[in-house]
């Protein structure tokens, strides 16, 4: 790549080892890029190394001893590694954890305010970001005086996501928006991931399970397994690709494969297409 | 048949006033537990090394103000030192680990406090006599001490102070999320340490000013520490992340245990104030393990 093509890109992660506790390999060789506005995903199955990556780039790592050993991962023109969550903040990167994370005790407009902790923003500055974030999040305004630990999991994941927004960030990191709800959610949850990318111009790298609501709404996709990038490509190219859907929809004369033999089997017969 | 109600009055009156003084001790509990869920078993600890410092700075020829602002100053690095060497280093832990570092550093405050400043019994005079106040005695026949008053006071100030920290303010939004999940609140950027440091020196402050009124009762002595654990019924009947329960649970304990004392007390042999408030705790986690004002756990299923 170009020396213009880096500037574009807002997050470059290249050739990333993670260990855990010293001894446990969460992820062995991972390189990607985001280019600035964009929506990425990062697809896999369970322990993949999805959480991981993203956890990596946050530096949330440090919190679960885990460790970057290898490689290199760079924010915003910016070596991430000897940041903590606090900094990644105020740079403008957040995360929304995986399992949504509410603060339960709170109420659901505290939860959403706590996302500009590090702002300094005038009580009416506040309230105007409130209020715009409602906008994306009507549902949200409806239940603004409940405590967060009796709202549904759709809302959950709402104000998990309007939280992280109201810091402001030039990137947003989203594990797992579709765990555990019902697919109309889901499919509510991505619109407004979506349009918040087109409005804000919030750059997006979300990790998913659920492969065919991610490609729909992203522009590229990488699919990792065993803490590798085994393929990346254009949203819709993955889409399209014969061994997602084989892989994915598990749709095969020989039943369901792991997604390494797949791509074994379509070297030795016509070489790796994407 | 009057003086008897007013006696009763007398005791209970007597026994709320008295409450208050668990109450401060149970604040500081409180702060510690909304912080890191933790209870802080160094807490009496705490009062007792920051009543025996203030008490030993006057000894040194401070006056009484400028000794009273160095101990809070140096239980601000009390509150710095235990989180950057306690606290930090096991923040992702087990909260029993934490537990038990808390029972540790109580032990290392104690030996402190005496290395520094000797073992002996202190008196500490707050300026404020331990005696009924004569204009109330005479005006309703209830002899309520200076004293106990004065705490009432104190208390009531340093309970709303903490409600407006919590409940209006920036940093206290960022100190109950904190409480609620401090992985998710470091997502967002809330600095877990800024928000620790904070608690440990608050929870210090406190520590001073419940030490302070106690060691005028009952003499700046190693007695404090083991009277600080009468918070623990305290925090089971008003909740332990509540300071509201801190308040009420402690007027509980306080009147409960009197008027117990007196008119129960004389078929047991007398002395049951040691451990009624026990029995009653018992009977809370039995009932209500929650407490009055605690917050429901909540569990999505």
């Amino acid at each position: 790549m170009s020396e213009q093509n880096n500037s574009e890109n807002i997050l470059e992660i290249k050739n990333i080892e993670v260990v855990y506790d010293d001894v446990i390999l969460a992820v062995s060789d991972v390189s990607l890029d985001v280019p600035k506005g964009s929506i990425v995903a990062l697809l896999g199955g369970n322990g993949a190394g999805k959480s991981t990556t993203l956890k990596s780039v946050s530096t949330m790592l440090a919190s679960e001893r885990g460790k970057v050993t290898k490689g290199s991962i760079t924010y915003d023109g910016e070596r991430v590694e000897k940041l903590n969550p606090s900094d990644m903040v105020n740079l403008g990167l957040v995360q929304v954890l995986e399992g949504r994370r509410c603060f339960g005790h709170l109420t659901v407009e505290e939860n959403v305010i706590s996302g500009a902790y590090t702002r300094k923003l005038s009580k009416s500055e506040i309230k105007s970001e409130l209020e715009r974030m409602y906008a994306y999040f009507p549902r949200l305004k409806e239940r603004r005086k409940s405590q967060a630990g009796f709202t549904s999991g759709g809302e959950q994941q709402m104000i998990a996501v309007a939280r992280a927004m109201m810091a402001k960030p030039k990137m947003l990191l989203l594990d797992e928006p579709s765990m555990g709800l019902a697919p109309q959610l889901v499919e509510e949850i991505f619109n407004i991931v979506k349009e918040l990318n087109e409005k804000e111009g919030v750059s997006i790298l979300l990790a998913e399970q659920n492969t065919n609501i991610a490609l729909r709404n992203s522009d590229y996709g990488y699919i990792i397994e065993t803490g590798q990038v085994m393929l990346d490509g254009s949203a819709k190219s993955l889409l399209n690709d014969d061994k997602v859907k084989e892989f994915y929809l598990g749709i095969s004369s020989e039943g369901r494969k792991n997604f390494r033999d797949v791509l074994k089997e379509s070297k030795k017969n016509k070489g790796l297409a994407t | 048949m009057g003086s008897e109600i007013l006696f009763f009055f007398e005791v209970v009156v007597g026994g709320l006033l008295a409450g208050t003084m668990y109450s401060l001790v149970a604040l500081g509990f409180v702060l510690i537990y909304k912080a890191s869920a933790t209870f802080n078993f160094a807490q009496g600890a705490m009062v007792f090394f920051a009543v025996l410092s203030f008490v030993g700075f006057m000894e040194l020829g401070l006056p009484f103000f400028l000794a009273f602002i160095v101990t809070i100053g140096l239980m601000v690095i009390v509150g710095l030192s235990t989180e950057r060497l306690v606290i930090r280093p096991l923040m992702n832990q087990s909260e029993d680990t934490l537990l038990m570092a808390t029972i540790g550093l109580g032990y290392v405050l104690e030996g402190l406090a005496q290395a520094a400043w000797g073992v002996e019994v202190r008196r500490l005079d707050l300026g404020i006599p331990d005696f009924p106040i004569m204009f109330i005695a005479d005006a309703i026949g209830i002899f309520i001490s200076a004293l106990d008053l004065t705490a009432g006071a104190v208390a009531a100030f340093m309970v709303i102070s903490l409600a407006v920290l919590f409940t209006q303010t920036k940093i206290g939004l960022g100190l109950r999320a904190v409480a609620d999940d401090p992985g998710a609140a470091s997502s967002i950027g809330i600095p877990l340490k800024h928000i620790m440091l904070l608690v440990w020196s608050a929870a210090g402050v406190v520590a001073l000013v419940a030490g302070c009124l106690w060691g005028a009762r009952a003499g700046v002595q190693f007695a404090l520490v083991d009277l600080a654990l009468k918070a623990l019924p305290v925090l089971i009947i008003g909740g332990f992340s509540s300071i509201p329960g801190a308040i009420v649970g402690g007027l509980i304990i306080g009147s409960t245990e009197k008027v117990l004392e007196v008119y129960i007390g004389p078929f047991f042999g007398g002395a049951i104030e040691g451990w009624a408030p026990y029995v009653l705790a018992v009977f809370f986690l039995l009932k209500r393990p929650e407490g009055l004002f605690g917050e429901k756990i909540i569990r999505r299923v």
